[in-house]
């Protein structure tokens, strides 16, 4: 009968009243220790947060440094920008540098609008003593089930039971000095452009300037490992604002047979490979609903190694469709990577619906399908 | 909310309107002309599908001298070799010329008529980072647009109004009451707004809003039928009165201690459970983790 051993050499973590289990990792930790950062549960990898707590726990857990994060926008490109913008704030928070590009809007503006965080951290559950010093006679609410009453609530909304992401408010945005912290650099096309593109350019050269630009940052701050690490390591967050859409010189949403079929692809292709080499992460957002090529679409997809898809009930029929009332619009996981390992862990329930509340972003499980099942393909 | 849409066009706006074959635009476009010579700006048009006699026909005498007509109707392609202006000059420079030839140093809306002649000789995408261009160029106030929807494949016609910040599309409206216009219009902050009115246009070019939110096509609601409520005819009884509820609050519950006891439960004490162990001489207790000399 084995002795309940205390665990030895490994500094008592926080409790937190909502773990099931106190169990702590012995490992002598090979794993680079960079803030904001924690290794997967699941298969290792170094994973961070998108900002989002209930979309970490839809793709399992965050999103794996070294990949890329695909998100289908919604048709006015209102819940899209706002996931791209709980990504960079996350990383704002956490310390990571931050790489923008778009062709609508300069890259200053929309960091500019990035979300506050709620540094006090109201959505997490009372701590044991909070529940303590409330006046007992309250706690009477519970007349049956009293054992119960100091338990944290159970959350409905999806989120895992670490304190890995943080929580943002939606109404207020991020204090400039706070955002003037983190090391920031943009792209903004119109800025790169060349002068006058000839018309009988064979690809677009928006996607290799914005190629070029990326692996010189990469190369000239050291993420991909070139320059011996005298400093600590960090993460380099990049956020790519609505690529394929016409501003970026690309005729995919426009034409059913675009006359540059490949360069979104081949341009996605490039991305992964520096982002396989170097500590960065990426999220880009396509306006899928553009583009009338399903075939392209879905190699979009392939290339890109976790890919959701939004949809927003804001236009369409659906916003009067009772059964869709507390929510803003449908999320959709259409693909998740297999990251050295054989199977991935796919979420139990697929109709998940998202709702932008103040302080959360809250994705839970829908009521019926929206899809017929039989065309989803599942990865 | 289509008057607000055509009164107030905040800067760097773009309001696109769209119309199909079964109802022309270019009355409300014309009434949006109407309303910005009347606000005293300077309108500078750049007319490829209609000429000026017909599109001045209507419109306010009195500002005329503030309405300036790019003539693109005569030869849009350049064929004559001395075109007042081709479809070809539709690059941010030329604008810019264009626009200086009339010095005003007021806020100018360009109205396009339509974007459906100029996108049907150039490349889509192209026009679409021009548009971008003169909207946040500050060279114009506001842009105007007339587009045929049924023109062009829907990607194109989607990329172009994912630039607008205002979209009008207008259809026939039923019954001969007047056209039907749906609305979506986007804030700066990002807000989005949606609309569905009926309106005309009258003599004078302004716009007269009959009725809102009228689809052409539902069907009205059933308030004949009223909900069955199910719990109404039983023969046993569903709900409380007053006493009836008091005395089930008072019943006391089995298992229900008393408020010491509850407390002294909750808030368990110091020392109210240790595990004593004293391993023997047959127990491994090794503090040592097997794991350790594992390499991972």
């Amino acid at each position: 009968m084995a002795a309940p051993k205390m665990s030895v050499g490994k500094p008592t973590a926080d409790r937190l009243p909502c773990n099931t289990t106190s169990f702590q990792k012995k490992s002598r930790s090979k794993l680079v220790s960079i803030p904001g950062t924690r290794p997967s549960i699941q298969n290792g990898q170094l994973i961070v947060s998108t900002g989002v707590t209930s979309l970490d726990y839809v793709i399992g857990g965050g999103l794996a440094v070294g990949t890329l994060l695909l998100i289908e926008e919604d048709r006015y490109d209102s819940y899209s920008r706002m996931l791209l913008k709980y990504f960079l704030a996350e990383g704002v928070v956490c310390g990571h540098e931050l790489y923008v590009a778009s062709a609508l809007d300069h890259p200053n503006d929309i960091l500019q609008e990035l979300p506050a965080p709620i540094l006090d951290d109201i959505a997490s559950p009372k701590t044991e003593d909070q529940a303590k010093s409330c006046d007992p006679e309250s706690q009477d609410a519970m007349k049956i089930a009293w054992r119960y009453q100091h338990l944290p609530k159970v959350q409905t909304a999806l989120a895992s039971s670490s304190r890995f992401g943080h929580y943002y408010d939606v109404s207020k945005t991020m204090d400039p000095e706070f955002c003037q912290a983190a090391r920031c650099h943009g792209f903004y096309l119109p800025e790169h452009s060349t002068a006058v593109t000839s018309p009988t350019a064979t690809t677009p050269e928006t996607y290799s300037s914005l190629l070029n630009n990326l692996q010189e940052v990469i190369h000239r701050e050291g993420f991909d490992g070139t320059v011996p690490q005298t400093k600590s390591r960090n993460i380099l967050r990049i956020g790519l604002h609505s690529l394929g859409s016409a501003l970026w010189d690309d005729d995919l949403c426009c034409r059913e047979t675009p006359s540059h079929g490949h360069a979104l692809t081949t341009f996605l292709y490039g991305l992964r490979a520096m982002l396989r080499s170097s500590l960065s992460v990426a999220v880009v957002t396509v306006p899928s609903h553009l583009i009338q090529n399903r075939a392209l679409m879905g190699n979009i997809t392939r290339l890109c190694d976790t890919a959701i898809a939004l949809e927003s009930f804001r236009g369409s029929e659906r916003e009067t469709n009772p059964l869709y009332k507390d929510y803003h619009g449908l999320l959709d996981v259409r693909q998740l990577p297999y990251l050295n390992c054989l199977v991935c862990d796919l979420p139990d329930n697929k109709d998940l619906a998202f709702k932008l509340k103040r302080k959360q972003f809250s994705i839970e499980v829908g009521l019926c399908h929206h899809n017929n099942p039989l065309e989803r393909v599942v990865t | 909310m289509l008057l607000e849409v055509l009164q107030g066009t905040e800067a760097g706006g773009f309001i696109l309107i769209q119309d199909s074959v079964n109802y022309c635009g270019r009355h409300l476009l014309k009434s949006c002309i109407n309303t910005a010579l009347k606000r005293e700006e300077v309108v500078h048009v750049l007319g490829f599908e209609v000429s000026q006699e017909e599109l001045n026909d209507g419109l306010d005498k009195t500002s005329a001298q503030r309405l300036h007509f790019h003539n693109a109707y005569s030869d849009p392609l350049g064929w004559t070799g001395n075109s007042p202006f081709t479809v070809h000059q539709f690059t941010l420079e030329d604008i810019g010329t264009l626009l200086k030839q009339t010095p005003q140093a007021k806020a100018v809306t360009l109205v396009i008529d339509s974007l459906s002649w100029i996108l049907r000789h150039h490349d889509p995408a192209a026009i679409c980072q021009k548009l971008q261009a003169l909207k946040k160029g500050g060279v114009v106030r506001a842009v105007i647009g007339l587009l045929h929807s049924d023109l062009h494949q829907r990607g194109t016609v989607g990329s172009i109004c994912h630039l607008a910040t205002s979209v009008i599309t207008v259809a026939p409206g039923t019954r001969g009451l007047g056209a039907f216009a749906k609305i979506t219009r986007r804030t700066k902050s990002g807000k989005l707004m949606q609309d569905e009115e009926i309106f005309s246009i009258n003599e004078d070019l302004t716009v007269t809003i009959q009725s809102k939110r009228s689809h052409p096509g539902s069907t009205p609601m059933n308030t004949d039928e009223s909900e069955v409520d199910p719990t109404a005819n039983l023969t046993f009884n569903l709900r409380l009165s007053d006493t009836q509820r008091e005395a089930k609050e008072k019943l006391p519950l089995p298992f229900v201690f008393s408020k010491e006891k509850k407390s002294a439960l909750l808030h368990p004490g110091t020392g109210s459970g240790r595990i004593l162990y004293e391993p023997d001489a047959n127990d491994d207790y090794d503090q040592e983790d097997p794991d350790d000399d594992l390499d991972v």
